[in-house]
């Protein structure tokens, strides 16, 4: 089995694409079932795009972005820190309105709803200035309903 | 009108989908089938597309209809609230139908 695997991410939009790419090589590599690959490459995706679309805003840092994989016998971690401005997606993210008409649906704001809804676990806590999200998985019995 | 999409549609490229799905609209159809057979991969970018592409197809009385969507991409529409909006079936056939 690997070993955990961590690497910074540039402020570019391509970058969520190639963090996906290389998780879904490391947790296939490791024997992490298809439907785990693709609901962590999809929230991995969201969370990253927001952060780099949105995250930097009037932040005067210079932005340091890092993922970090880390997979046991029994659980898969990611974890995903960056110095942006503070922002907990498990509270400050809007909860979408799906009995809107179609009309009136507003374009955005899926992203972090998909991330929250297709990962066991996340949590959230804002350390020396930046915001730490953990993404978790048991991986036994990893099938059916993300959240059960 | 059917499109067909293929591998995945991200943010790296909702733009090029969303001026292929505007091509396939042009001759002016408001039914749009879209044949995912192929599609492995759409996060909230590629969705906003579609929710675009329901909105203009509905404003002028028609609508999207998806088929052979794969499982992972299927859940992805669910957890959205997209099945409420755009129906899913299983062939471009049921699909043409479904209008």
């Amino acid at each position: 089995m690997d070993g955990p695997l961590g690497f910074d991410v540039g402020m570019d939009e391509h970058e969520p694409r190639r963090v996906v790419e290389v998780f879904e090589r490391f947790a296939t590599a490791n024997g992490v079932s298809d439907l785990v690959v693709q609901r962590f490459c999809l929230a991995l995706d969201e969370i990253l795009t927001n952060v780099i679309s949105y995250g930097f805003e009037k932040v005067p840092e210079e932005p340091r972005i890092r993922v970090d994989f880390g997979l046991g016998d029994e659980l898969l971690e990611v974890r995903i820190e960056d110095n942006g401005r503070s922002f907990n997606p498990l509270a400050d993210a809007p909860l979408p309105d799906f009995t809107l008409p179609v009309d009136e649906r507003p374009i955005g704001g899926l992203g972090i709803h998909l991330a929250k809804n297709l990962v066991h676990d996340i949590s959230y806590r804002r350390d020396k200035k930046r915001n730490c999200l953990t993404l978790t998985q048991p991986l036994q019995g990893a099938t059916g309903d993300p959240n059960p | 009108m059917i499109a067909a999409v293929s591998g995945r549609v991200d943010s790296v490229n909702a733009t090029s989908f969303e001026q292929e799905l505007s091509k396939a609209m042009e001759g002016g159809s408001s039914r749009l089938v879209v044949d995912c057979g192929e599609l492995s991969y759409i996060s909230s970018a590629g969705l906003r597309i579609l929710l675009l592409a329901v909105k203009k197809t509905r404003a002028q009385g028609g609508g999207v209809a998806l088929c052979q969507v794969q499982d992972h991409v299927r859940e992805v529409l669910e957890v959205s609230g997209f099945t409420r909006i755009m129906t899913v079936r299983d062939t471009v056939e049921q699909a043409i139908d479904s209008f």
